[in-house]
């Protein structure tokens, strides 16, 4: 609702963003217990490392990292929960933590692990209170919800307390009510932690939608990379606290695959020799998949024509599969490796 | 202003909501009810039998002692519908269920005492009410027209003293990491405060008066209608005690969600 009037500045604006916490150490043991009650001992952890970054309106952004990297830790601040220890926030122009509760109003958040409705009543009941809560016009929230109801295929459950609900379900359910305000920018932490795959899909073409239609920023972290190939045109990647890639999915995949990967269906039984000598001369590394398919990987920089070319000629094929790049594995290779000075090299 | 109608508008869902929900756990209510309710007869044997051995406490008579315990049962029933703070550290913070309230455009000490409301603990209130005009009648007191006005206020008062010690105690949750022992201690001197403070020693009267001032949820507001013991300057001390105590505890939690740091991940 108000994107034509903010069109021209970024969804959310993080500059030199710090957070950093006084945690307790406990001493171990009886003696340690006893010290601990007249004096204790803390350490400062910082959580996230004066980082930056800025998403324009209508983005979808994958926040992602290890556990620990300072995933929630922004995200709780992006959302007002938390204040910063230094740094400057503006989400929508506003400062999330100082303004909290008008701002609150233009966002939508959704945490996987905890619920924003009410245990006990039905879920309509839920949205009832929150239309109060969030002074949605009757009007508009029952067009709001209906379309809603429609999308997410939720008609029957309305009546249903909510700790009667599987998880997809009350899932499906939480999505409802972050979005039943129409907030401009949507924050997602684990939207689709310990769903099936099917209630995954059906989350992420309901994202697709509402950001098509609704223009709506979408912000989410996850752990599974097939929400940020599915949604994401942005990842930013965290570790310890530093952003250490931000930019395209295309062009992470780009820098970092390292290679392609096919696998050759023969039409008689092959051994790893046999395979092997087919393309004798070149680098390309083998593997043996089952009695009559093979798999080979080749490096980035050698044309896959010139391998089919060899294999082909040299052996009768019954099926050949091109395995696309795999941003699991690429992630994966990138949280191995990666530091903020590995980092550098890659920054977007 | 604007603000307080919303929340007060709010208030009126969150009933509505605590009615759907209890309606559900029918048998779980009225166990609630019950067990309020053999509390404060506990608590009111416990004074009868005390008055069996002696005939007077210092100077106070049966009906004098009794007539403060039902006055004190006005404002805590007022208070624990209202502000039902116990598991507040556990719940909110330890398990980060602030997280939540704070994502919502409402004030989050709202949001937490609406969570948390508690109804039928006003069933205590009417009790109290019937206690203190027993004790009234048999104390043959004055009625003047100006006395339900005055209780009113004074009742208020007192509410007010209980919510503002309570937010604070709940509110320094937000300071430290582990859950502290102090809310059954407060509980404990608490209970001091619905009897007449004139029979304890002069450090406890001090205590109750001006550090933790329970004496303003009991016997000074109290004494306003005894004729015996009227000490209308502590009296009407009362409201503005309690305002002062409110503050004090807003500022403590306004002060204190800044350091909230959330759960896990």
């Amino acid at each position: 609702m108000s994107n034509s009037v903010y069109s021209s500045m970024p969804a959310i604006e993080v500059t030199r963003l710090r957070k950093q916490f006084n945690v307790q150490r406990n001493r171990e043991g009886l003696k340690g217990a006893l010290l601990d009650l007249f004096k204790r001992e803390h350490t400062l952890v910082t959580a996230v490392k004066d980082i930056s970054f800025s998403i324009p309106q209508g983005e979808i952004c994958g926040y992602i990292g290890e556990n620990g990297a300072g995933k929630s830790t922004t995200i709780k601040m992006l959302t007002g929960i938390l204040v910063p220890t230094s740094g400057d926030i503006r989400v929508n122009g506003f400062v999330p933590h100082r303004d909290r509760e008008r701002f609150a109003r233009e966002i939508g958040v959704v945490f996987g692990q905890r619920s924003q409705l009410w245990w006990d009543i039905g879920v309509i009941e839920s949205f009832r209170l929150l239309r109060k809560v969030y002074r949605v016009d009757e009007a508009d929230f029952k067009r709001r919800l209906d379309e809603l109801i429609e999308t997410l295929d939720l008609g029957e459950l309305l009546n249903r307390p909510v700790r009667k609900l599987s998880l997809g379900q009350r899932m499906r359910c939480e999505l409802v009510a972050a979005l039943l305000h129409q907030p401009s920018i949507l924050f997602l932490d684990e939207p689709t932690i310990g769903l099936d795959i099917i209630v995954k899909t059906q989350i992420r073409e309901f994202l697709r939608k509402i950001n098509r239609e609704h223009g709506t920023t979408i912000l989410l972290t996850t752990h599974d990379l097939q929400d940020i190939d599915a949604l994401c045109s942005r990842v930013i990647m965290l570790d310890d606290g530093h952003i250490i890639y931000d930019g395209g999915l295309d062009e992470l995949k780009d820098r970092w695959s390292k290679g392609r990967e096919i696998v050759f269906q023969f039409t008689d039984a092959v051994s790893l020799e046999r395979v092997r000598s087919l393309t004798e001369g070149l680098d390309v590394r083998w593997t043996i998949e089952n009695e009559m398919a093979a798999k080979v990987w080749i490096p980035r920089e050698m044309n896959v024509s010139d391998v089919l070319s060899k294999v082909v000629s040299r052996a009768e094929i019954s099926d050949i599969k091109i395995l696309e790049t795999n941003t699991d594995e690429i992630v994966r290779e990138i949280y191995r490796t990666g530091s903020p000075e590995a980092g550098e090299g890659i920054r977007g | 202003m604007k603000k307080l109608l919303f929340t007060l508008s709010l208030f009126k869902e969150y009933i509505a909501n605590y009615m759907k929900t209890k309606l559900t756990y029918r048998a779980d209510f009225w166990v609630e009810v019950a067990s309020d309710l053999l509390f404060s007869a506990m608590n009111l044997i416990f004074i009868f039998v005390v008055f069996r051995h002696t005939p007077a406490l210092g100077d106070w008579s049966e009906a004098e002692v009794v007539f403060v315990y039902g006055y004190f049962m006005i404002p805590y029933g007022l208070f624990s519908a209202v502000s039902n703070l116990w598991n507040f550290g556990d719940r909110y913070i330890a398990k980060g269920e602030m997280d939540r309230i704070l994502t919502r455009p409402a004030g989050s000490l709202a949001q937490v005492l609406l969570e948390n409301v508690d109804p039928p603990s006003i069933i205590g209130s009417f009790v109290g009410l019937g206690i203190l005009a027993t004790a009234w009648w048999r104390l043959g007191l004055p009625f003047d027209w100006y006395d339900p006005l005055v209780l009113l206020v004074m009742a208020l008062g007192s509410t007010l003293v209980y919510m503002g010690i309570y937010i604070t105690i709940a509110a320094l949750s937000f300071y430290t990491d582990a859950p502290t022992g102090i809310t059954p201690l407060v509980y404990n001197i608490q209970n001091y405060g619905r009897y007449p403070i004139q029979i304890y020693n002069r450090t406890i009267r001090f205590l109750l008066t001006w550090l933790l001032p329970f004496a303003f949820v009991g016997v000074y507001p109290a004494s306003f209608f005894l004729d015996n013991h009227r000490n209308s300057v502590m009296a009407w001390l009362t409201p503005a005690v309690g305002l002062v105590v409110c503050t004090i505890g807003i500022a403590v939690w306004s002060h204190g969600i800044k350091r909230y740091r959330g759960a896990g991940s």
